[in-house]
């Protein structure tokens, strides 16, 4: 008896689903209004998160390639600075490694980043000497200490051993990151909740029209005893079609545009670029993308249902 | 004689309508299982109203309603629906769904209620050949006389098999003969034990019916006679 019921209940669920399909499909034109909108909804919210994830995942990248390099006077010993070494590696708490860089070793990896240009190696032969200063290449915990870092060095017993440090430079970088990833994030968020009030405004509109063009039914649907769950799931499921037809029309139009920009982020981002930045969350986009049109199709549609659909 | 629960019992109802009109006042009426009962008077008497609180559409301001002696202000909203598939209707203007062929229009009576599919192809055939649309079945409303019509949605108001089929003027779209047919369907639908409660202003079909016969006037029972005929005030 008890599974009998459940094959009803499963039964009539169907029925009504045909129905939504029904609804859906006999709309036209009103459909493919109604879910263009929705799809430019989800399109401009997932848009906004796709990129405000990529410049903070670009910022995070950088943030571990940053280090501040200490350089010291040439006077300065090699003892002396390895001395130093040892003492700044015991801060384990703030600092991830210290790297002793020597003077030769400096001049190694310049001429080799300079492509070994013939003319760089001949005026740095033209000196008679390495111009460059040995120094201490130091990586911290958390981006955020680097400034106290700094100024602890910079403050430190050994800081007439210093010729200079070179932190400023990265920093203007960071905080114009920083401030591109909060400002696209906030403008994504006001232009993705208001692109969502308006697209909820248009699906409950279409509703409410396929309500209309049904009124007569309803009445007839009460006389042979339908119950108000039957009369209003099909209304239900249309609005749920249209938000789940949006989201994945959304999904495509992410994979193009991800496709597209692929080779401009590439080496920019951990995962590569941004089409293996998609694909690699491929799945949680699509369940979010899946939730929100449907829960956006419902809500219209349970709108529309409250108020135009007394039964 | 042993007292037999009425089907249908009205204990001094009355409805009134925003704008304090009243169309009905102090009804009385019982209705035993079986009966055949005509509802005659003039148009705005208060016949269709009458009705429509038998099936629930409406509720009374004052009194109460009792179908199978069970209050209908006891019944929730909730449990409406399944309270209106004791009660079949028929009216006027046919009410069936435009899209729908004559079998389709049936079915969806039973789709409602949860019935397997198997269940429909077995059922609906059934009925239609018992209303005499058996050919017709795939047809749709427009291609079907007024009388077929009508035929098709007194079939699905039996479908449900309710206790009491209730017939708003069953008659008034059609001519004589089809007219007439629907009412042997009628007679032979309570000859099987279905009550049946025709609103009509057709003279000819009431004098001819020769059972009870209910007058509204002006909101209030004016006659209520068994073997009655048709007579205005």
């Amino acid at each position: 008896m008890i599974s009998d019921k459940r094959f009803m209940k499963t039964l009539k669920l169907w029925r009504t689903f045909k129905e939504g399909i029904e609804n859906f499909r006999r709309n036209g034109w009103l459909t493919f209004a109604t879910v263009s909108i929705l799809t430019f909804s989800l399109f401009i919210v997932s848009l906004s998160l796709l990129i405000g994830m990529t410049t903070s995942l670009i910022l995070e990248n950088m943030r571990a390639k940053v280090s501040v390099s200490v350089s010291f006077n040439p006077d300065v010993t090699e003892e002396r600075i390895l001395e130093i070494k040892n003492e700044l590696s015991k801060y384990t708490k703030e600092i991830t490694s210290v790297e002793y860089v020597s003077r030769d070793k400096a001049l190694e990896t310049f001429l080799a980043e300079s492509g070994n240009d013939p003319v760089i190696a001949q005026a740095i032969q033209e000196i008679g000497e390495n111009p460059l200063l040995a120094s201490l290449v130091i990586k911290a915990v958390r981006p955020e200490d680097y400034p106290l870092i700094v100024s602890q060095i910079e403050n430190s017993t050994f800081q007439n051993d210093i010729s200079r440090i070179n932190y400023a430079k990265n920093k203007k970088i960071f905080e114009r990151l920083d401030r591109i990833n909060k400002t696209v994030g906030k403008a994504g968020l006001i232009l993705g909740a208001i692109f969502i009030f308006v697209s909820i405004l248009i699906t409950f509109n279409t509703i409410r029209i396929t309500i209309y063009s049904h009124r007569q039914e309803f009445e007839i649907m009460r006389l042979v005893g339908a119950s108000n769950i039957y009369v209003r799931m099909p209304f239900v499921f249309e609005g749920a079609l249209y938000g789940l037809v949006a989201a994945v029309l959304t999904l495509g139009f992410l994979f193009g545009m991800a496709y597209y920009f692929a080779p401009f982020t590439t080496g920019a981002l951990p995962q590569g670029n941004v089409l293996n930045l998609f694909l690699g969350s491929f799945w949680p986009i699509f369940g979010a993308l899946i939730l929100l049109g449907i829960s956006l199709g419902v809500v219209s549609s349970a709108i529309a249902i409250r108020r135009y659909l007394k039964v | 004689m042993p007292a037999i629960q009425p089907i249908i019992r009205f204990e001094n109802v009355a409805k009134t309508f925003p704008g304090d009109v009243t169309v009905l006042e102090g009804v009385n009426l019982s209705i035993q299982p079986g009966e055949f009962i005509s509802i005659v008077g003039a148009s705005g008497a208060g016949k269709s109203t009458l009705l429509k609180l038998i099936y629930a559409e409406e509720t009374p301001t004052e009194g109460e309603i009792y179908f199978s002696g069970r209050p209908l202000s006891h019944i929730s909203r909730k449990h409406l629906p399944f309270f209106r598939r004791n009660i079949g209707t028929v009216f006027q203007d046919f009410k069936l769904l435009p899209e729908r062929t004559a079998f389709e229009n049936v079915a969806y009576a039973l789709e409602v209620d949860g019935r397997s599919t198997a269940d429909i192809n077995l059922e609906v055939p059934e009925i239609l050949e018992i209303v005499g649309l058996g050919a017709q079945m795939h047809q749709f409303p427009r291609q079907l006389s007024g009388g077929e019509q009508q035929r098709v949605s007194l079939a699905r108001a039996l479908i449900h098999r309710p206790k009491v089929i209730i017939a708003d003027e069953p008659t008034g779209n059609l001519d004589p003969v089809s007219a007439n047919e629907i009412i042997q369907l009628l007679l032979q639908i309570n000859s099987f034990g279905t009550t049946v409660l025709l609103a009509t202003h057709n003279k000819g079909i009431v004098d001819k019916l020769d059972k009870r016969v209910i007058l509204i006037n002006k909101g209030r029972i004016f006659h209520d006679q068994n073997k009655g005929k048709y007579m205005l005030q």
